[in-house]
């Protein structure tokens, strides 16, 4: 037996005793948001639910996109086509075979057991989808692989518009309504706003769990090191190609279980889903949040959501929305490029180096080092040439 | 053959001609700024868009004469183009990924160039009529069609062939080829590159300017043009090759006449011809089938 015990058991009491005791941890800030987010879904009025839920998408559909970009510095302009083909699977699915289901298991559980059923089948096939375009488009670098991925989405998105043997019922969409579960007397709507909240929740919880472990990962790290070198990688024995087909599918397939879940919030599954300017939410969400950071695009997502929601309370403003995240973009790529969420780590590290300040020397100390460090950064910034700005630290 | 194409009439010949001539004149300075510069301008559409714009204001609050709105609209989005290269993309030159920056850089003036438009004109179409000159029409064995997609197709060829003249005969030309296939040795040698490359945008942009003012008599001018245009200029450019104008010329007449008389005979697959025939090109020749600029 060795000393360190690694049961699920023991796992969960050192993460309840990091939790609980050791003052400011990780554990204690999963925990707590965990509850927060819990608790969101009881008190918050309707819309905002529905907002976040969205926000939660959207930011799903970021962090995969980001797998591939600041991961692996390949640029998608194409990720799209996977949330089309995610909806989409999910809605032909319901649509052909939610008969037969409720043949089999019942008329009460059908409309669950269909929709997990499809969620499965629309993933699957995503993943179908994504293992010879990825195959192809890896074979190009940079601008051009940005150009090839732009190409198959709009490729899938014409598909979507032709409505081939009527499948996907050409530019309007297919409607997709999850109906009333009934299993043992009780009786549930999954398109319920709380109820489809919890389940957006439980999904993209587990699903960003499952990315921050592949990027923690070997293989994640092999990621990191193609993105800053793909010579040296490859010298080190690293089969770059392959390796980037891999991510691609992978990151594909998360992007359709976000295509999944859109389809259930918006009702439907529409051909907009697989045009490229969708594609460029991932891209404008990721990099605004700072793609060299984990939370980067979740917090992206929040900004492009919330920004938006926030000036849609000038309706003037409002209209022109887009406007504002235009500039941002521009703003961030040319003087900030590590965006919202480096911004906020800087700020993390800031504030730790005000509190030591104020432990060593009280109050005074805390205020000289905050008109220090201004100062610091006045100048540098005044005298900031034009040293190369390119690499920027994880 | 002739028992073949007898359905397509010498009309939509035209309007394919037409389209592809439009999409000449916004694909062949996206190609340009990328054989030179290296730079992917995704705000290249909406460039084109504003020289709609800004000829359609000349005409209206200015001037009434056709032809001078025309020229302001060009210089106009050639001088447009200019700030965006010296404000936002000559200060990513030297990063690791210059070309995706760039690419981001200009995807955000899309973004932006879009609702200034909307803020400024409305989000409803307008339509200008041709030029009093032109406005007549021309019967060709029985079908007619309007004499201005006939100078417009002239127009893109007498571009092409002073484009050529430009690059392949005077001074400016040749620093412009040797600043494309080696840009350290062209620095070396004396030539100011980040001067040539805002010249290099400004005329890119006075083709995307110029291209709107020209077609706008042809299509209705609202915000959403920019975004339409730059996919169809991203197809082109791909096929003809980044970087290649005869390869702009030939990929836009491709994509122009697919547009008129693809849906006749291949109704079921008109929208998706164009992209595969782009990530096929991409795929055998990612170069594209017209070499580049040096070429």
């Amino acid at each position: 037996m060795s000393t360190h015990d690694d049961s699920v058991t023991s796992r969960i009491g050192e993460f309840t005793r990091d939790a609980v005791r050791n003052g400011w941890t990780r554990e204690r800030c999963v925990v707590l948001l965990s509850l927060g987010l819990l608790l969101f879904g009881v008190v918050a009025p309707s819309f905002q639910i529905y907002l976040f839920t969205e926000f939660l998408i959207i930011a799903l559909f970021a962090l995969a996109f980001n797998l591939l970009y600041g991961y692996t510095g390949l640029l998608s302009f194409g990720h799209a086509m996977f949330l089309a083909g995610g909806s989409y699977g999910l809605a032909i699915f319901l649509q052909e075979s939610e008969p037969y289901v409720s043949n089999v298991v019942g008329a009460g559980p059908a409309p669950l057991v269909s929709w997990v059923l499809g969620a499965v089948f629309a993933v699957s096939l995503v993943i179908a989808m994504a293992v010879p375009i990825g195959w192809l488009s890896v074979r190009l670098e940079e601008i051009y692989f940005a150009l090839i991925t732009l190409a198959f989405g709009m490729l899938v998105y014409s598909v979507i518009i032709q409505n081939p043997q009527g499948l996907t019922a050409g530019s309007d969409g297919i409607n997709v309504l999850l109906g009333v579960t009934e299993i043992g007397g009780a009786e549930f709507r999954l398109g319920d706003r709380q109820i489809y909240y919890y389940l957006t929740l439980g999904i993209v919880g587990a699903s960003t769990y499952g990315i921050w472990r592949i990027v923690n990962s070997p293989f994640g790290t092999i990621c990191k090191s193609i993105r800053e070198s793909p010579e040296r990688a490859a010298a080190l024995g690293v089969d770059v190609r392959f390796h980037r087909w891999m991510t691609f599918i992978v990151s594909a397939a998360f992007v359709g279980i976000a295509g999944v879940l859109i389809a259930g919030l918006s009702n439907v599954a529409s051909p907009y889903h697989a045009h490229w300017s969708e594609s460029a939410t991932a891209v404008v969400a990721t990099v605004i949040g700072g793609a060299t950071y984990f939370a980067g695009p979740i917090i992206g997502a929040f900004v492009y959501l919330y920004a938006r929601w926030g000036i849609s309370r000038y309706p003037a403003l409002e209209a022109h929305w887009e406007f504002f995240m235009g500039v941002l973009i521009i703003l961030v790529v040319l003087y900030f490029k590590v965006g919202a969420a480096g911004g906020l780590y800087m700020l993390r590290t800031w504030l730790l180096d005000v509190q030591a300040a104020y432990r060593r020397g009280g109050a005074n100390a805390a205020v000289g080092f905050v008109r220090e460090s201004a100062t610091n950064k006045l100048r540098r910034d005044s005298d900031a040439s034009e040293s190369d700005t390119g690499g920027v630290e994880r | 053959m002739i028992s073949t194409l007898s359905f397509v009439s010498v009309s939509d010949l035209v309007i394919g001609l037409s389209l592809g001539s439009r999409l000449f004149l916004i694909a062949v300075g996206l190609s340009l700024i990328f054989g030179v510069l290296g730079v992917l301008n995704f705000a290249h559409g909406a460039l084109y868009m504003i020289g709609a714009y800004l000829a359609l204001a000349f005409t209206t609050q200015v001037i009434d004469n056709f032809w001078i709105g025309v020229v302001a609209g060009a210089i106009g989005v050639g001088v447009i183009g200019v700030l965006i290269e010296v404000g936002t993309i000559r200060p990513l030159y030297d990063r690791v990924e210059a070309d995706l920056d760039q690419l981001i850089v200009t995807f955000g003036f899309v973004l932006v160039i879009h609702e200034v438009v909307r803020f400024v004109w409305g989000s409803q179409p307008y339509s200008t009529p041709a030029p009093d000159a032109l406005a007549f029409s021309v019967s060709v064995s029985g079908s007619t069609f309007s004499a201005y997609r006939l100078f417009v197709i002239v127009a893109a060829l007498v571009v092409m062939a002073a484009l050529w003249l430009f690059i392949r005969r005077t001074y400016f030309g040749a620093l412009v080829r040797g600043t494309s296939s080696d840009r350290e040795m062209a620095s070396m040698l004396g030539v100011d590159v980040p001067r040539l490359y805002t010249g290099v945008f400004f005329l890119g942009s006075f083709l995307a300017g110029l291209g709107g003012a020209l077609s706008a008599p042809l299509q209705s001018t609202s915000p959403a043009l920019g975004e339409q245009v730059i996919i169809d200029a991203f197809i082109i450019v791909v096929i003809g090759g980044l970087g290649s104008m005869f390869g702009a010329f030939v990929g836009a007449m491709f994509v122009g006449l697919m547009q008129a008389i693809g849906p006749s005979f291949i109704a079921a697959g008109h929208i998706a011809i164009p992209f595969l025939a782009m990530v096929l090109v991409l795929l055998v020749r990612p170069e594209g089938l017209f070499g580049g600029l040096g070429e």
